[in-house]
């Protein structure tokens, strides 16, 4: 039995309504109980801010795909290195960090858990490896169903407990965590070298249309009982004038979940954009936020652009080609059969380019424009808009007006032309980042039930303790504060033992990885299912048999079962 | 200032040392408790070398290092140099010049692969040969070197002036595979022969006296033109990238 008691925390844990609260935490063998005994291990917190430990809901850092970033950016691999020390590997990389690199970066910032946000089924076991190299947080996957073939053919024949059945048996076959859908059916349109404008766009060879597919999965999600709503990447990511596409899906999305959202639009910073060329892009994000506002359904990330150098890597394959066609620099693309597709390019977010200044301006007023920060979470769609370590200015940014200003001034001047922001006063409190940075992504992505995202009693003993006196600092005031305290956290406790310490990585670690395991009646199982199977022997280069992720790549793991009504 | 390094004999000679530290501006601001590595073993600089200084400098540009004895596996050796002079007497190791910005590097034996690697400014003189990379761009880097000389009168290795994005390339003796592949800018010249010249090219000039084999098919033969008394023909690409090069060539043979 270990004990631990922190002392003198100054609380703010929205799920249990404490907001700035002193007072004593005390954990029992990684759990937070009510009272611990004399002898129990003793933190002073000194009055500093304590919240939940950090939940990123939606990033890229495990997987094939982000392993191909970093064979092509050997570049990048020069920035950020450090020395191996104590309990930490050696890590490099900035954009495309190693995965210790990544592991240690997000645990000095207080982040315990994070969602890898695409995770193709066929890849699964890749991913999985990498989860288990990234040892201080817990892992959940994203399970990529945008272009999966008997999928589309289940929608197109209007059986959606088919498709809820091939969904159920995918996600634990592959130890998924949630439904994504990445540009549904444009990915698989690509296959053929084509993509898709709009939701009511028909896929080469399937007959189905994206707003089908998208509905389709809402209803397999409910059937399934999954703790996550479906994770939306919009259609026509990164276009101009694309924010109608993004409006046209919200309005798809009907209420039938009185727990949780029941989509999850990712990073629509990429979404929301008016205008009909390059030349006069500009900001939609009123628009788009006039309709969160409306539909309490609905939960997006904010998919923030920070200026500087990254990487962009998503399953979305015409997107990148775009993408590829303006930089003219290296480019991947990669086709994973029968399921989806990816891209990646380097890319560098210029403050004098317009454009990217519009993109920057954008992920803001989204967070700013939401009425309700439960609706808004705070993300980069990391790296695509940004590296995670930047989660601290932009923090800085959305709690200051002063420090907004003065970044503002520095952006491409007809920038103020194009969006609202320099009109929005608005300045988040300490209680709306903790929305947004975990007690929103636990809900969202609904692992409150299994003790993730508060502190209340039976909870995870995933906590942060950051170096900061939210009653003696004006974070209006001093932005370059707020940036100190949320880079590095005193300390950074993970299932009750101090993980990081000022920076320091404490432990070798050991994560959990969540995965989801909905329980689907005899005689709709795929197990036994001869078409299912017949699709393997013709269509795919891996047997049936040999698909499911084997046991052993699991290590420390938390299955959630379901009960499938089916 | 004068720093004379004499490499000490060694029991296991080709084993590599890690000599970053071999800059004019380290000796200028302190000269005692300098180290380099051998493997991830740190070593003090007068293990490796037996080092004698004279005199004072009033800046980094009055330093000059000379380096004595087999010093062809001495690595890094002028890294992030700014000013000053080295001068090394026999063969250097890889990496000698890595993105140097000022100053002059003269090296009378031959150079190890990366000499000159992303260099910013200054001059490297080569009196022997120099190895693959030679004024080339670090892997996955768009752009390599962007400014200063690099004069080699022997022969280069492959990828010579590889991402060439500004600067001067003079090889006298033969460059190998692919010299000026991805340039982007600058000017390489090449006295001898090379294979496959400034495939990718984007920008720049190139300029072979000898024979350029395995010529790229994708560059535009402009016509003959004469240039400092010799005749050249002059080629535009690589239009496989569109690319705005230029490339003169007294000879050239494509690939049968």
């Amino acid at each position: 039995m270990t004990e631990l008691l922190i002392r003198n925390a100054c609380v703010i844990d929205p799920i249990n309504d404490i907001c700035g609260e002193i007072m004593d935490i005390a954990v029992r063998d990684g759990k937070i109980v009510e009272s611990v005994g004399s002898g129990a291990e003793v933190i002073d917190a000194g009055g500093s801010l304590t919240m939940p430990g950090g939940i990123d809901a939606h990033t890229h850092v495990c997987g094939t795909k982000v392993n191909f970033g970093r064979y092509m950016s050997p570049e990048d691999m020069r920035a950020g290195r450090t020395a191996r020390r104590g309990h930490m590997h050696a890590t490099s990389g900035y954009s495309v960090p190693t995965t210790y690199g990544t592991s240690y970066r997000y645990s000095a910032m207080g982040y315990t858990t994070a969602l890898e946000g695409a995770m193709a089924p066929l890849e699964a076991r890749h991913t999985h490896e990498e989860f288990a190299y990234t040892p201080l947080q817990d892992m959940m996957a994203n399970t990529l169903f945008d272009g999966n073939w008997p999928v589309m053919q289940a929608i197109h024949d209007g059986d959606i407990k088919r498709v809820a059945a091939i969904v159920g048996w995918t996600l634990s076959a592959v130890k998924g965590f949630a439904i994504k859908l990445t540009n549904p059916g444009g990915t698989e349109a690509w296959g053929w070298g084509k993509d898709v404008s709009s939701i009511r766009d028909v896929v080469p060879h399937f007959e189905v249309t994206p707003a089908e597919i998208i509905r389709a999965m809402i209803e397999a999600n409910e059937m399934l009982n999954l703790p996550h709503s479906v994770h939306l990447h919009c259609n026509c990511l990164g276009k101009p004038g694309n924010y109608e596409t993004t409006l046209e899906t919200f309005d798809l999305v009907p209420n039938t979940n009185d727990k949780r959202q029941s989509l999850y639009a990712t990073h629509v910073q990429f979404h929301a954009y008016g205008g009909s060329s390059w030349r006069d892009i500009c900001s939609r994000s009123e628009e788009i936020c006039r309709a969160i506002n409306q539909k309490p359904q609905i939960v997006m990330d904010m998919g923030q652009v920070m200026f500087g150098k990254t990487t962009t890597m998503t399953a979305d394959g015409p997107m990148e080609f775009n993408l590829y066609r303006l930089y003219h620099n290296k480019w991947s693309n990669h086709d994973v059969e029968l399921e989806t597709g990816s891209g990646i390019i380097p890319v560098y977010y210029n403050r004098k380019n317009l454009v990217n200044s519009i993109m920057w301006a954008i992920g803001l007023e989204l967070a700013l424009l939401t009425d309700n920060p439960w609706q808004c979470i705070l993300a980069t769609d990391n790296p695509n808009g940004a590296p995670f370590v930047k989660y601290p200015e932009i923090i800085a940014l959305l709690m200051s007006k002063r420090y907004r200003n003065g970044v503002f001034q520095t952006v491409h001047p007809d920038t103020e032309h194009n969006v609202p922001l320099a009109a929005l006063d608005r300045e988040l409190t300490w209680k709306e980042i903790a929305i947004m940075t975990r007690a929103a992504p636990a809900k969202a992505l609904g692992i409150v039930d299994i003790g993730k995202g508060h502190l209340g009693e039976g909870a995870d003993a995933d906590i942060a303790i950051y170096p900061l006196n939210i009653n003696e600092i004006d974070p209006a005031k001093a932005p370059e504060e707020v940036i100190r305290a949320f880079g590095q956290t005193d300390y950074t406790i993970k299932r009750g033992r101090v993980v990081c310490c000022r920076g320091t990585c404490m432990v070798d670690g050991e994560n959990t990885t969540i995965w989801v395991n909905p329980r689907i009646s005899e005689n709709h199982s795929m197990d036994h299912d001869p078409e299912f199977a017949r699709n393997f022997d013709k269509n795919y280069t891996i047997r049936m048999r040999n698909y499911p992720v084997q046991e052993e790549y699991l290590q420390r793991n938390l299955c959630i079962e379901t009960e499938a009504r089916l | 200032m004068k720093v004379t390094l004499e490499v000490r004999p060694r029991r296991k000679p080709h084993l590599p040392i890690e000599a970053e530290k071999i800059v004019p501006r380290t000796f200028f601001e302190e000269t005692d408790g300098l180290s380099v590595f051998r493997g991830n073993k740190e070593l003090a600089l007068e293990e490796i070398f037996s080092v004698a200084i004279e005199g004072e400098a009033a800046s980094v540009d009055g330093v000059e290092i000379t380096i004595l004895g087999d010093s062809s596996r001495i690595k890094r050796v002028g890294e992030y140099m700014d000013g000053g002079r080295i001068h090394v007497m026999g063969d250097i190791g890889m990496h000698c010049g890595n993105f140097m910005s000022a100053g002059e590097i003269v090296i009378d034996g031959n150079a190890d692969a990366w000499l000159g690697r992303e260099m910013r400014g200054g001059t490297i003189r080569c009196h022997g040969s120099a190895g693959d990379f030679c004024a080339a761009g670090y892997r996955g880097e768009k752009r390599g070197m962007r400014g200063g000389t690099v004069e080699v009168f022997g022969d280069a290795g492959d990828f010579t002036a590889e991402t060439l994005a500004g600067g001067t390339v003079i090889v006298h003796g033969n460059a190998g595979d692919l010299a000026g592949v991805d340039m982007k800018d600058g000017v390489l010249t090449i006295m001898g022969d090379t294979s496959m010249a400034c495939a990718n090219m984007s920008g720049g000039r190139a300029y072979v006296h000898g024979t350029v084999y395995d010529m790229i098919p994708t560059f535009r033969n402009i016509g003959r033109e004469t240039v400092g008394g010799d005749v050249f023909t002059r080629f535009a690409g690589d239009i496989a990238n569109r690319g705005k090069g230029t490339l003169f060539i007294r000879n050239y043979k494509y690939m049968d």
